[in-house]
């Protein structure tokens, strides 16, 4: 009944949707992992992002590449700015609050993108090399899919490496276990923070210009869902492991893919709802997630 | 000068209370006599966040969770007294399903009392359920599962277009609600609010928001309380669901999504977390706040105006007052860190 | 080299340490001992910097530190090896030594540094490249003196080395701390083990309920009636 093709087929766009989740989530479990903070915030970069790429690139004409370096700086600057209005004074405190200062700054971000862009979405045009498209026997593809595929390992290759071979990484990792402790030693938490704010934001922003990419619009709202949906990828994967956030990330787009494909036609209007149900499952069966330890409450 | 305290101390508060509320409700009988049916409305709806906040105030404020899902409990209210209290004839006109037998049968429809009480139990039970498994974990999980619960029901309320008249709603609802309605469910749900608070149960939900870990020293189950102040809350918001569906007659999936959820959790945090005023403060603010810019809104054609302010205020008092405008300083940091 | 002037420190809201001064010369050890919850981490943590006295002094070769951050203060000379280790246990045993010497610059010196390390806990270069999550706790203890040591401190603090080892390791443990001592490093050491404490130490203060009850030399408390005192607690 089903093809293999179309299995295919869906198995290939799940991984091109899990390695935007997992972009995603990876940012989201660096900040999680050294705060204990979901960073309800980030899913603002994304919108972010994907506005300033329509600004650079649609509007104001500029090269390619150019624009993917700005939309990335600007990233890593709101990232920075968040963390110094928003969670500096939060830190120390109880946790609930810096939940609820997280949340309102991306009801403020996403409300003041509103204003700026109007409610509704706009078309989204990439560079033409984006849009080729190739069919092949078994699956048909476009070249933005690869370009996500291959920046999102990419990246994360990158982001692995650092956080193994470089001073600040083994400072990170060393954060997200103790900060006490971190201190101890000599290290910067304030400045680890900032610098993991910076990374995180400047993903998600590059996140964003890929999310408008292939979905071919872009709305004031669509940070919302991709943001919380990142939290769920890094509960799958486990919560506080990196290679788990990017694992959980791609499991999260090939099963929201499945679902998608299977159900049968009307109920995909589900497929966010399915996501949660996930998430919900998980936590009843394996709160820890599929690479996660136990966290201690 | 008189010492206010020594007097206020003497008097007996339910005496005090007694009379507040009576006075409250002489305002209210002037009001309906003599204000205009906008504003009577925006009464009313006062009235029914104030049962939504307050009950958010139950798990969010005195047992310290962040549950980002009382959109949702309301919508399961809302939907489940619209079912319930429909009127027969409309049934046909509208395609709304009739009601099974065990219900009472397809010549039934429910009076409002009940009806309400039957959304508050369902969606109390929903609580109950995704909250058991959940409610273990660290507050981050219960977040964004609530968020997700909601989010679940939405997408259920859309889909199950038999049932629900999908992304359509449902409207011609019998508008029953009025600021008396509105009022008795607010000030009973203020009262069992603030019965449960000054009880041991409030004891142990503000032990376990202080320090759960010092709570379960003490032999305080979490989960228990943690429970019940979920299901409570969760009551409550459906209530509130059933109240604000038959006050503005319609009701569609769209209007219990996450913009709901957010306008309540500012209501409570402005207005003060862990008190029992605060929301009440915070509702009455926010929303005249909301009703005022309104027009301006419109004449500016800038939408979204209301919820930008909002999400200002939430994050001016959270950087300037954490505890709300109603609140008092809770606790402190618990260790003198330099950052 | 570092005096404690009057410090008054407040964990949560309970006051946990009051009106206390200790003051450790250069190159001595000195050691503080009192009974589970006598305030001896705590005071710690404030001449460390993790936590911020509300009264008081804490002076530093004649530098007024006591509000200097404790990152900057592992800069000026400080280590803490902390209560219970607290080694990252997810990084290998090299990466916690090497984040030892977060702080500095100077290669050459660092790579002397662990060698010498090295030398000292034979049993850490074995297991470099294990998580050290995965060493046994007087290993752990090792890990976490090494790694207060790559700091290249002046002034380095113990609490409870000997805490949950064995008495053999135990004995190796202090040998080693005498000879860090030997290189010219000033010890200041918290021990609920007072006698291995007390053997190699120059000075004492005996701490009760956030107080210094007595002090003196280190042989001369020993005989004192006010250890005993202390410690059960009359």
């Amino acid at each position: 009944m089903i093809s293999s093709e179309y299995l295919i087929q869906q198995i290939f766009n799940g991984i091109v949707f899990g390695a935007m989740y997992a972009l995603l989530a990876l940012g989201m479990t660096v900040i999680y992992g050294i705060l204990r903070l979901i960073h309800f915030a980030h899913g603002a970069l994304i919108t972010v992002g994907a506005f300033s790429f329509y600004l650079f690139f649609m509007v104001l004409g500029l090269p390619f590449p150019a624009a993917i370096v700005l939309i990335i700086a600007l990233g890593a600057l709101m990232g920075l700015v968040l963390d110094v209005v928003a969670y500096k004074k939060a830190v120390g405190g109880p946790e609930v609050a810096m939940l609820i200062t997280s949340l309102g700054f991306y009801i403020f971000i996403e409300n003041l993108m509103k204003l700026i862009v109007s409610p509704q979405p706009y078309a989204f045009h990439t560079p033409e090399f984006l849009d080729r498209i190739y069919s092949m026997p078994v699956l048909t593809f476009r070249t933005i899919d690869i370009f996500i595929v291959a920046t999102s390992v990419g990246i994360m290759v990158f982001f692995t490496l650092f956080v193994k071979r470089t001073k600040m990484g083994v400072a990170m990792r060393a954060t997200a276990e103790s900060g006490e402790a971190a201190r101890m030693v000599g290290i910067n938490i304030s400045r680890v923070i900032s610098i993991s704010f910076i990374i995180a934001s400047a993903i998600a922003a590059i996140t964003g210009f890929m999310w408008g990419a292939k979905y071919g619009q872009i709305s004031y709202n669509m940070g919302f869902m991709a943001g919380v949906k990142a939290f769920v990828a890094i509960v799958i994967g486990g919560v506080g492991s990196i290679p788990g956030a990017m694992l959980g990330g791609f499991m999260l787009g090939i099963l929201e893919m499945f679902s998608v494909a299977f159900l049968p036609p009307g109920y995909a209007a589900y497929r966010d709802g399915i996501v949660f149900f996930i998430l919900i499952l998980i936590l009843i069966v394996k709160p820890s997630g599929i690479l996660g330890q136990k966290e201690v409450e | 000068m008189p010492d206010i305290k020594a007097i206020f101390s003497k008097v007996d508060k339910r005496l005090l209370a007694g009379a507040l509320i009576g006075l409250l409700f002489l305002c209210l009988w002037a009001a309906k006599a003599g204000l205009s049916k906008y504003v009577i409305f925006i009464i009313s709806l006062i009235g029914v966040y104030i049962v939504a906040a307050e009950s958010l105030n139950l798990t969010n404020g005195y047992t310290g969770l962040f549950s980002l899902g009382h959109a949702g409990f309301m919508a399961i209210g809302a939907y489940t007294s619209t079912l319930l209290t429909f009127p027969v004839k409309g049934r046909d006109l509208f395609v709304i399903a009739k009601l099974p037998v065990f219900l009472g049968g397809p010549e039934a429809a429910w009076p409002f009392l009940p009806a309400l009480i039957m959304g508050g139990i369902f969606a109390a039970v929903v609580a109950a359920i995704v909250g058991l498994p959940v409610l273990r974990l660290r507050g981050h999980y219960l977040s964004v599962a609530s968020l997700g619960l909601m989010v679940l029901i939405t997408a259920l309320a859309m889909n199950l277009r038999d049932l629900t008249r999908g992304s359509i709603g449902i409207n011609s609802i019998p508008t029953y609600t009025n600021v008396w309605w509105a009022y008795i469910a607010a000030v009973i749900t203020v009262y069992v609010v603030w019965r449960i608070v000054n009880s041991s149960f409030g004891r142990a939900m503000k032990a376990i928001r202080e320090d759960e870990t010092a709570a379960r020293v003490q032999g305080i189950n979490p989960l228990k309380y943690k429970l019940l102040a979920f299901t409570v809350g969760a009551f409550f918001a459906g209530i509130a669901g059933g109240l604000y569906a038959h006050l503005s007659g319609a009701i569609r999936p769209y209007a219990f999504s996450f913009n709901l959820t957010f306008q309540i959790v500012i209501m409570v945090v402005i207005g003060g977390q862990g008190t029992i005023a605060g929301p009440v403060v915070g509702v009455v603010i926010l929303t005249i706040l909301r009703y005022v810019l309104k027009p301006l809104e419109e004449a500016l054609g800038i939408y979204g105006l209301v919820e930008l302010i909002y999400a200002l205020l939430l994050i001016v008092t959270m950087l300037r007052k954490p505890e709300g405008l109603a609140g008092k300083r809770v606790g402190d940091r618990k260790v003198a860190l330099l950052r | 080299m570092l005096k404690v002037e009057a410090i008054d420190v407040h964990y949560g809201i309970i006051p946990a340490v009051r009106e206390l001064s200790l003051s450790v010369e250069k190159g001595q050890i000195s050691t503080l001992i009192g009974a589970n919850g006598a305030g001896k981490t705590t005071t710690l943590k404030a001449i460390m910097g993790t936590l911020l006295p509300k009264k008081g002094r804490v002076w530093y070769k004649g530098e007024d530190v006591t509000t200097v951050p404790a990152d900057r203060r592992v800069g000026m000379g400080f280590a803490l090896v902390p209560e219970g280790r607290q080694i990252f246990s997810k990084l290998t045993v090299k990466e916690n030594l090497g984040l030892g010497a977060y702080h500095r610059n100077d290669r050459e010196g660092i790579r002397k540094d662990q060698e010498w390390i090295y030398g000292l806990f034979p049993v850490l270069q074995e297991r470099e490249s294990q998580l050290a999550g995965t060493l046994s706790g007087g290993e752990q203890q090792m890990l976490a003196l090494g790694r207060g040591l790559m700091s290249h401190p002046e002034f380095l603090m113990l609490d409870e080395p000997s805490l949950g080892l064995a008495p053999i390791v135990v004995e190796d443990i202090y040998e080693v701390i005498q000879e860090i001592n030997r290189s010219g490093i000033t010890i200041l050491l918290v021990e609920q083990n007072i006698n291995m404490a007390m053997k190699i130490s120059n000075y004492a203060y005996v701490m009760e309920t956030g107080k210094i009850r007595a002090e003196g030399a280190a042989d001369e408390v020993m005989k004192g009636e006010n250890i005993m005192k202390a410690y059960l607690g009359e």
